[in-house]
C-alpha cells in the first residue's frame, strides 16, 4: 500500500541519545499498562494513566506520574472512548499515546484522531492499520511480494448474489473442503465458520457475513482452506521512519483454545536456520510492502510438510512480545517509543535482527487467566485473596494484579504472563515447572493447573505442537478430581486434629458452577461465545 | 497421590470420610473411607500454608496447599459445617467439613426432605457476576428444561442461562441492565 510522504514522520538521526518524549499517555489497563509505564520509566519519560471506576486503585494508576478518569467500568464508557483519551492527553500535556493491545490498539480511527490532535501515536500510521486490518488486502499484498498465502479467495464472496451460488461452491471445491469462512475485517475468530461440505456453504456465508457486519460494521467475507494439523508461527517485525523493516525473531503460539493463545515460545521449536531465514524474509517483504513503521507481527500457519502459509498482520504490540525480548535481548516497548519519535532502529535491534535466524536461548510464556480449565475455560471473575508470584533466575512475571484485587467481569481475564528463559528449550521447561510451583493464588480458579500439565507433558517437551493440542490432550475434569481427593484428605486431617470428633466427612463440589443446575447450558453458551473476546 | 479414580461419589459431589484409627487421635493413624492410609499434614501456618504427604514421610508424595476458612466468622459455625477453600496444584476446591455422626443424621434428614419436597420450587441463582442483558420469561410462563430464561454478559461474553427443569416461572427477580453478583436470586421455577 502507498503512504504519501507527508504522513510519514521523518527519520530523526539527530535526536539519537535524547529522551524520545517528555510525557506519554498509556491508553490501556492491567499488565500491559504496567509494562508500558515501566518502559517509560526506563527511558526517563513521565507517564499518564487512564482508568475506569473499576480501576481507581489499580497498580497502573499508582505507578503513573499522573492519571485521568475516563468513566464507568464498561469499556465503551471508558477505555474505548477515543474523545476522552485524546482529551486526557491534551489536558496533561502528553506528547504521545501508547495504545497497548486490545481496546483501541488496532482501530485506525483512534490512530487518526491521535494524529489529528498533533499527538504521536505509538504504532504504525493509521493508513497502515487500515490497510493491514483488511485481511483481503493483506492477502493480496503478500501474494504480490511472492509470499505463499493460505489458499482461498482474494476478493470478498458475493454473499448477496443467489445467482452466484453455484460459482461460489465451485470455487470452494477448488480450494478444497473443509473451508473456513472468514471476515475481511476479522479478528479473534468473529465471523468465522468452518464448513465441512458444499451443502452447508451458502448458510455459513450468510451467517458469517451477518456476524462480521454486527461486530465490525463490515460484512465482507472470504474463503480460506483449513490447514490441520497446523502450527501457529509468527514473526516480530520492527520498522523505522527511514523505511528499514527488520525481523527480530519468530514465536510459536500453537497452543490455542478457540483462537485464544495460552502458551507461546521463542524461537519456534524444530526450525533450522534455513527455514527461519526464509520465514523472516517473507515477513519482512510483507512489512516493507505495507510501509510498516513501528511494531507489527506477521502470522503464518506451518503445515506438516514444513510450508509456511501467510495468515495476517497484527499492527500492534502482541501480548506475547516478551518471549522475543528475552531471546533477542531487546526491549520492544522502548524500541516502539523511540521509533514513534522518529529515531532509527537501535543498534541492539539491528544486531538482534542479524542473529535472528540462529537464536541463542529459549523463552516460554504462559498466560495465567481467570478461567476454569476443568469447566471448558469458563470465566471465573472474583476477588483474589492470595497472590504470590514466582521469581529467581530466568523468570519474569508481567502482571498488573495485586493481592486483594478483584478480577472485573468487564475486562479481559488475563492475570499474569509468566515468562521463563533458559539456555535451551529443556532448561526453559525446567524453569517453567519451578516457576509454576512457586505460584500461590487463591480466591478464584485460574488456568494454573493447565499450565502445570503443559510444563510436565512429554509431548510438549518433544515439541509436538498443534493448534488442536489442547482439545486432544487436556482432560481438566480428571485432573481436578485428583486434586479434590487430596484436598479432602488434607482438610479432613486438619479438621480432625483441630476438632473434638473422631471422624469427619468432607464434601466437595460446592463451587458455584457445580452447584447450579443450569451449569451445562450456561457453560456451553459461554464456550460458543468465548471467541467474542477481543483479539490479543 | 494415589487417588482412586473410581471412587464412588454421592449426589452432593465427591465425599470422603476421614477417621482416626481405633478412636485414637494420634496422627497419622488415619482411616480414609474405611482404608488405613498414611497421610500427614504439617501446618497450616498463619498464612494458611500446609504441606500434605501421602504414603509416608520419606518417598511419599508431598504437596503444598493453601487453606482458607470461608465461614463468615472463624471457628465452628452454628450449623456445624466448616467451609474451607483449599488450593492444591492450582485447583481451587471449596469443601464442607462436618463431624461424621452429625453428617449421617443430616444426610438422612435431607433425603427425607427431598422425598417430600420433590417437585417443589427451584431457585435459579447467578453463578458468575455480570450484567443482565435480557430476560426472556415473565412470572406465569411455563418453561421446559433447557429453555433460555435470561442472558447475562460477563467478562465480555454473552452467557445464556437456561431453565434447569420443567415448570412454571413464579418469580423473576432481575431486569435487563441490572448488575448481578454470584448467588443472587434470578428466577424461581415451581
Amino acid at each position: 500500500m502507498a503512504i504519501s510522504p507527508s504522513e510519514v514522520p521523518s527519520l530523526r538521526k539527530d535526536r539519537v541519545g535524547e529522551r524520545p518524549f517528555r510525557r506519554l499517555l498509556v491508553a490501556n489497563r492491567g499488565e500491559i499498562a504496567v509494562r508500558i509505564i515501566r518502559a517509560c520509566r526506563d527511558l526517563g519519560i513521565e507517564t499518564v494513566a487512564v482508568y475506569s471506576d473499576a480501576d481507581v486503585h489499580a497498580l497502573h494508576v499508582r505507578l503513573a506520574d499522573d492519571s485521568v478518569r475516563l468513566g464507568p467500568p464498561p469499556p465503551t464508557e471508558s477505555y474505548l472512548r477515543i474523545d476522552a483519551i485524546v482529551e486526557a492527553a491534551r489536558s496533561t500535556g502528553a506528547e504521545a499515546i501508547h495504545p497497548g493491545y486490545g481496546f483501541l490498539a488496532e482501530r485506525a480511527a483512534f490512530a487518526r484522531a491521535v494524529e489529528e490532535a498533533g499527538i504521536v501515536f505509538v504504532g504504525p500510521p493509521s493508513a497502515t492499520i487500515d490497510a493491514l486490518g483488511d485481511k483481503l488486502h493483506a492477502r493480496r499484498l503478500a501474494r504480490e511480494v511472492g509470499v505463499d498465502i493460505v489458499s482461498g479467495t482474494l476478493e470478498p464472496v458475493a454473499v448477496e448474489r443467489p445467482d452466484q451460488a453455484s460459482a461460489i461452491v465451485a470455487e470452494a471445491n477448488a480450494i478444497g473442503f473443509p473451508v473456513l469462512v472468514k471476515a475481511a475485517a476479522g479478528g479473534g475468530g468473529r465471523g468465522m465458520r468452518r464448513v465441512a461440505k458444499p451443502a452447508d456453504l451458502p448458510a455459513a456465508l450468510v451467517a458469517g457475513s451477518r456476524e462480521a457486519e454486527a461486530a465490525f460494521g463490515d460484512g465482507r467475507v472470504y474463503l480460506e482452506r483449513e490447514i490441520a494439523p497446523a502450527r501457529h508461527v509468527e514473526v516480530q517485525l520492527l520498522g523505522d521512519a527511514g523505511g528499514t523493516v527488520v525481523a527480530v525473531g519468530e514465536r510459536d503460539c500453537s497452543l490455542q483454545r478457540r483462537h485464544q493463545k495460552l502458551v507461546e515460545e521463542a524461537p519456534a521449536p524444530g526450525l533450522d536456520a534455513d527455514a527461519r531465514q526464509r520465514l523472516h524474509a517473507m515477513a519482512v517483504r510483507i512489512g516493507g510492502a505495507a510501509g510498516l513503521r513501528n511494531a507489527a507481527t506477521a502470522e503464518f500457519l506451518l503445515d506438516p510438510r514444513g510450508t509456511f502459509h501467510f495468515l495476517e498482520v497484527n499492527t500492534r504490540l502482541q501480548v506475547e512480545h516478551g518471549v522475543t525480548e528475552l531471546v533477542a535481548g531487546i526491549d520492544i516497548v522502548t524500541e516502539q517509543i523511540r521509533l514513534a519519535a522518529g529515531l532509527p532502529l537501535s543498534a541492539e535491534v539491528l544486531r538482534a535482527a542479524g542473529q535472528a535466524s540462529e537464536p541463542i536461548g529459549h523463552a516460554i510464556e504462559v498466560r495465567l487467566t481467570a478461567e476454569d480449565p476443568a469447566r471448558d475455560f469458563a470465566p471465573t471473575p472474583g476477588r483474589v485473596t492470595r497472590w504470590q508470584f514466582p521469581s529467581g533466575p530466568g523468570v519474569r512475571v508481567d502482571t498488573g494484579l495485586e493481592e486483594g484485587d478483584r478480577i472485573a467481569p468487564e475486562y479481559d481475564n488475563l492475570i499474569a504472563k509468566v515468562l521463563v528463559h533458559g539456555a535451551t528449550r529443556a532448561a526453559a521447561i525446567g524453569r517453567l515447572r519451578r516457576a509454576l510451583d512457586e505460584i500461590e493464588i487463591g480466591g478464584i480458579q485460574t488456568t494454573l493447573p493447565f499450565h502445570r500439565f503443559v510444563a510436565h507433558s512429554p509431548l510438549f517437551r518433544a515439541g509436538e505442537l498443534s493448534t488442536s493440542w489442547i482439545e486432544e490432550h487436556w482432560d481438566g475434569e480428571a485432573d481436578y478430581r485428583q486434586a479434590v481427593r487430596l484436598a479432602q484428605l488434607a482438610a479432613g486431617v486438619v479438621a480432625l486434629r483441630d476438632g473434638s470428633t473422631t471422624g469427619v466427612v468432607t464434601r466437595a463440589g460446592a463451587r458455584p458452577s457445580a452447584a447450579a443446575a443450569s451449569d451445562g447450558a450456561w457453560l456451553s453458551a459461554g464456550r460458543e461465545l468465548a471467541i467474542d473476546r477481543w483479539p490479543r | 497421590m494415589t487417588a482412586d479414580p473410581g471412587h464412588p461419589t454421592d449426589s452432593s459431589g465427591m465425599r470422603v470420610t476421614v477417621t482416626a484409627a481405633a478412636g485414637r487421635l494420634e496422627l497419622p493413624a488415619l482411616v480414609i473411607d474405611g482404608r488405613a492410609t498414611d497421610v500427614t499434614v504439617t501446618g497450616p501456618d498463619e498464612r494458611g500454608r500446609a504441606v500434605v504427604t501421602v504414603g509416608g514421610e520419606r518417598g511419599g508424595e508431598r504437596r503444598t496447599l493453601l487453606l482458607r476458612d470461608l465461614s463468615p466468622r472463624p471457628g465452628m459455625p452454628a450449623d456445624g459445617i466448616l467451609r474451607r477453600e483449599v488450593v492444591i496444584a492450582g485447583w481451587r476446591v471449596e469443601l464442607e467439613i462436618e463431624g461424621e455422626r452429625r453428617a449421617a443424621l443430616r444426610e438422612r434428614a435431607s433425603r427425607a426432605r427431598e422425598a417430600v419436597a420433590h417437585g417443589g420450587p427451584t431457585e435459579v441463582r447467578a453463578i458468575i457476576p455480570g450484567r443482565v442483558l435480557s430476560v426472556s420469561v415473565v412470572a406465569g410462563d411455563d418453561v421446559v428444561a433447557g429453555q433460555q430464561v435470561l442472558a447475562v454478559e460477563a467478562m465480555k461474553m454473552q452467557n445464556e442461562l437456561r431453565a434447569p427443569r420443567d415448570g412454571r416461572v413464579t418469580m423473576v427477580a432481575v431486569a435487563a441492565d441490572q448488575t448481578i453478583e454470584v448467588g443472587d436470586l434470578l428466577v424461581v421455577i415451581e
